[in-house]
């Protein structure tokens, strides 16, 4: 029908390999950006873009983390969550200890820290592997959790052990603290996004990314083309604990706005963003965005939307009943497709190519 | 004419293995094993089931470690070493059981062959453009004869998880090929194949090795085929060597027949 690659001809190899080198592609990709950044600041309400939207573009920066590690190098890990809080607890250290940097700085460079953490936590992964290295990445989660707890000098020795986001502001804009507004959030949390995807489409398609599915499809033949295991291993981990730490920081200063933080990063955050990721599509960017859209707006477009369209609920009921749909759509999604939902719209894609026809 | 090519290709020892013995506890692999492999030929390692083939490509391109003895490849001796080093040395193999990059197009496991030779830092990385970009381009070329060379045009962007067997085992040889290896070390290149797709294979190695000059080990079982194509033939049995010689004397071997018929007792 209308996506045909047909008559596309690449005459340069740049062409061939730019990362998306069908037209219809580029146009979809366009509207949505077009969709994000005028469409929905302008005309969405406060609900839309402090409920819905910034939680999703939060958990779909951590989901590209995990994506990273677990779907390109086949490194599973439940650590996310407390790779999340190092960001966090890094990204409050450094804005308060420096007050006159910028916080969007501040945000982007607690992910150095939490890198560095994920390296070391990473070191086991050339020993071990598939489910015996999650156990062992579940020492991170505990770990780290403890010291979010007892080492005080994380949260500068306050009463309450909480994160306390003060205000800050970017080219005059409030984007932090009680004050910021919504919109001024949003856009901030959007070009975050938008950059540190591009940032991790262009690695994953060039030699690292290469090397990282490697290591994930065959290590054995990977170590054999001179793909160094455990640097290539330990690049994985700090590459996905970079933007773990980024989205745990975004998460303690966009979106919530402070607070007591060490619930925020525990074992249910790590395995809700793994479900993201694998309801999303392993080793697929579109997936990670999926999986996040899924696990963590649909919850709340149910909650609140059913009421709004004249479905009347409340209170509990809206919570449980929100938990049966969420799980029922879960298995629903993983036995039609368990490759996930990235897959799903790959072979949609794949129909419209043949479309008339059935193959 | 092939046979006129390898006298003047025949020459200098590429590699030397010098009494090799290999064991995993009280299983003795490899005993007492020495042979060489000249620049520019086709040597062929023959012997019955666990004769101790794959265990000796094993221990040539580093991922076994010998218990004694030692190799010498292209002048440097080393006993132990590891499979990343024996690459960046310009060692490539093929194995017995298809050992590609099942998810990633046959473009990217040919192009993930040529990750030796690239260099660009993580920050070009990122940006994927400049220096990045020129080198992805420059080793894309390069790739791409290659891709001409093994036929596999049509195949360039499919999945190699979704190929047939025989094209996967010549994606595996291009991948081989991209990494420009002074020594191939073939595993069983053709096992598993129709005669068609044999006579294929049979034309590409020794397309590569006339073409490139690519000097090459392999493992057979196909007798024809490695009569045909080697220079010198090493007959392993049971950890030792049988026999090493040109296909004819080896053909001749008493020991040889012996091993592989069975004689009369």
């Amino acid at each position: 029908m209308f996506y045909r690659e047909t008559g596309q001809f690449k005459t340069n190899y740049a062409d061939d390999m730019a990362l998306l080198p069908i037209l219809q592609d580029r146009i979809g990709l366009g509207i949505i950006l077009f969709v994000a950044y005028v469409i929905i600041p302008f005309f969405g309400n406060d609900f839309l873009l402090s409920t819905v939207m910034i939680p999703f573009l939060v958990f779909s920066l951590a989901a590209i983390g995990l994506n990273i590690l677990t779907g390109f190098t086949g490194l599973i890990s439940l650590g996310t969550g407390a790779f999340m809080g190092v960001g966090a607890y890094a990204c409050y250290k450094v804005s308060s200890t420096f007050p006159d940097l910028n916080i969007l700085f501040c945000i982007v460079f607690s992910g150095v820290f939490s890198a560095l953490v994920g390296v070391l936590f990473g070191l086991p992964s050339l020993r071990i592997k598939g489910f015996y290295l999650a156990v062992a990445t579940l020492a991170a989660q505990f770990f780290l959790q403890w010291c979010f707890v007892r080492i005080p000098w994380l949260y500068n020795y306050n009463v309450s052990g909480a994160i306390e986001v003060s205000q800050r502001s970017i080219f005059g804009v409030i984007v932090t603290g009680a004050k910021a507004t919504p919109e001024s959030r949003y856009i901030v949390m959007l070009v975050l996004v938008t950059l540190m995807t591009w940032v991790a489409a262009n690695v994953l398609s060039g030699r690292i990314g290469r090397a990282f599915m490697a290591v994930r499809d065959m290590d054995i033949a990977a170590e054999l083309m001179g793909i160094d295991l455990l640097k290539t291993k330990l690049l994985a981990f700090a590459f996905s604990s970079f933007y773990a730490g980024v989205a745990g920081a975004a998460m303690m200063f966009i979106w919530v706005g402070g607070g007591e933080a060490n619930d925020s990063f525990n074992i249910n955050q790590s395995f809700l963003i793994l479900f993201m990721v694998i309801i999303g599509g392993l080793g697929s960017l579109l997936g990670a965005f999926l999986g996040a859209a899924f696990i963590s707006s649909l919850p709340t477009i149910l909650k609140f939307g059913l009421p709004a369209i004249g479905i009347p609920l409340a209170g509990a009921t809206a919570e449980h009943l929100t938990y049966i749909l969420v799980g029922g759509l879960i298995l629903f999604f993983l036995i039609v497709e368990p490759h996930g939902l990235a897959r799903l719209w790959q072979i949609g894609k794949q129909k419209l190519r043949m479309w008339p026809f059935p193959y | 004419m092939m046979q006129t090519y390898h006298q003047i290709a025949r020459g200098d020892t590429l590699l030397a293995v010098d009494h090799v013995s290999l064991s995993f506890g009280g299983v003795k692999a490899i005993t007492d094993v020495s042979f060489d492999i000249r620049k520019g030929e086709i040597r062929a390692i023959i012997g019955p089931n666990g004769a101790g083939k794959t265990s000796m490509l094993n221990v040539i391109n580093g991922f076994y470690h010998p218990q004694k003895g030692q190799i010498t490849f292209k002048g440097l001796t080393r006993s132990r070493m590891r499979p990343s080093v024996a690459a960046s040395q310009g060692i490539a193999r093929t194995f017995q059981n298809v050992a590609l990059f099942k998810g990633m197009s046959t473009l990217d496991n040919i192009m993930a062959g040529r990750t030796l030779k690239m260099h660009r830092n993580f920050f070009w990385q990122c940006l994927r453009h400049g220096p990045a970009m020129d080198e992805e381009i420059k080793h894309r070329e390069f790739v791409e004869d290659i891709i001409d060379f093994l036929e596999i045009q049509a195949i360039r962007k499919v999945p190699v998880g979704k190929l047939p067997y025989g094209l996967q085992k010549r994606v595996e040889l291009g991948r081989a090929l991209a990494m420009e290896p002074d020594l191939l070390l073939l595993d069983e290149p053709m096992a598993g194949m129709n005669l068609e797709e044999k006579e294929d294979m049979s034309r590409f190695i020794v397309d590569v090795n006339q073409q490139y000059g690519t000097t090459i080990a392999l493992i057979e079982h196909d007798m024809g085929v490695v009569m045909d194509l080697s220079d010198r033939v090493v007959v392993l049995e049971y950890g030792h060597k049988l026999a090493d010689g040109t296909p004819d004397d080896v053909k001749a071997n008493e020991d040889v027949i012996k091993a592989y018929l069975g004689v009369a007792h």
